[in-house]
């Protein structure tokens, strides 16, 4: 799953999947409240889950702790 | 007489929304916009649970026609005041400055429509899938918070991104701009600055001259190094504001510290220098004072007469 999500923001960035780091911001990726509402769509349509954005949840590692908890 | 699958959703006369403009749209503007066949819609902006019920009833002994709230995601009482729209039973909720999803359960399941206002089409498609029951799409030609893309290219894109009826918002202030989102797909507008001279919109008068005397030209747009960019008329507040904002001397905190309060100032004590005077850019078109029934009646007869003359544009 985490591999998935990497991948998709590293194509929205267009970024090699190296590039991301799974323990850093949302906003330190440069990604604002736009971007991470497209970013939410494609992942909730790939992985076929629900995901109630928050504050709180700004890491993919936050991300998948969230959609493993559901 | 128009006829959209907005009004019969809502229970309305005429689609068209009064923009739930912070410190503006209270009960008196609320209810005479309601009380006009549109749907009147009152701002909790910042006002903690106890204070928008006080607003919410004096809205209900002035008009038993549908009125909605309209609830700042931002605010530190947003949580407050969303139960409060549900114990109230208002029928229409629009939300802005901030992604709705974590409440929109308890509406729904409360039986109140969510209509939020939305910035893009992947805002649009998320609130949809949460049970939107239509939203607003609002072009950055608008007063207050706004977003990037104006209404010109968000709308039809809105639209074709979504199945839920879409209320147009952003630079609407006469029937051209209403028939205009009507073939952008949209089936609603929202105005903000047309009403904000209504004769029951109670902001101070010196607000209103300044609104009435605009010209194309005079908004600017602040706050974008916040990450909270708003739309005003120009003047010594918002002037000085811009500088202070490309001045790295200056802290966020203390260009925040700078904006408090400013709008307050404008709206209740008509300070035009020293007040942010919140308002969108068709201000240059708005010219005239008018009750809201006169508003809603002119802007709809004339994007009436409009779409009917369309075939003239057909050989």
């Amino acid at each position: 799953m985490k591999e998935k999500i990497i991948s998709i923001i590293a194509e929205y960035q267009g970024k090699d999947a190296s590039e991301i780091t799974s323990d850093q911001t949302f906003a330190d990726m440069g990604l604002d409240s736009l971007d991470i509402a497209e970013l939410v769509i494609q992942i909730e349509d790939a992985l076929n889950v629900s995901i109630e954005v928050s504050p709180e949840l700004n890491t993919i590692d936050k991300l998948v702790e969230y959609i493993e908890s559901k | 007489m128009l006829d959209s699958p907005i009004c019969k959703i809502l229970g309305i006369k005429y689609p068209v929304f009064q923009g739930g403009m912070a410190w503006v749209a209270n009960a008196s503007l609320a209810s005479a916009v309601s009380e006009a066949g549109g749907l009147g819609i009152i701002a909790a902006m910042n006002s903690n649970g106890e204070q928008l019920r006080e607003e919410i009833r004096k809205c209900k002994k002035l008009t038993d026609k549908p009125f909605g709230v309209n609830i700042m995601l931002m605010s530190p009482f947003a949580s407050e005041v969303a139960k409060v729209v549900a114990e109230e039973k208002i029928p229409v909720v629009t939300t802005g400055a901030g992604n709705p999803s974590v409440y929109m359960k308890d509406w729904t399941d409360a039986g109140i429509k969510v209509i939020p206002v939305v910035p893009s089409t992947a805002i649009a498609k998320m609130v949809e899938k949460r049970g939107a029951a239509a939203v607003i799409a609002e072009g950055g030609e608008s007063g207050g918070h706004i977003g990037e893309i104006h209404t010109m290219a968000l709308v039809p894109q809105v639209v074709d991104a979504v199945n839920i009826p879409v209320i147009a918002a952003g630079g609407i202030a006469d029937g051209r701009g209403m028939a205009a989102a009507f073939m952008l797909g949209a089936c609603g507008v929202q105005m903000g600055t047309r009403f904000l001279v209504a004769d029951e919109c109670t902001v101070h008068d010196n607000f209103k001259e300044k609104v009435l005397n605009a010209k194309d030209i005079d908004t600017i747009v602040t706050g974008k190094r916040l990450g909270h960019p708003c739309r005003s008329l120009k003047n010594k507040f918002s002037k000085e504001f811009f500088s202070k904002e490309y001045d790295m001397t200056v802290s966020n905190e203390e260009l925040e510290k700078f904006g408090t309060g400013a709008l307050r100032r404008a709206v209740v004590e008509g300070d035009i220098d020293t007040g942010s005077l919140l308002c969108g850019e068709i201000a240059g078109l708005v010219k005239e004072r008018m009750s809201c029934k006169d508003i809603i009646t002119s802007v709809t007869d004339e994007c009436e007469k409009l779409l009917r003359g369309g075939a003239k544009w057909v050989k």
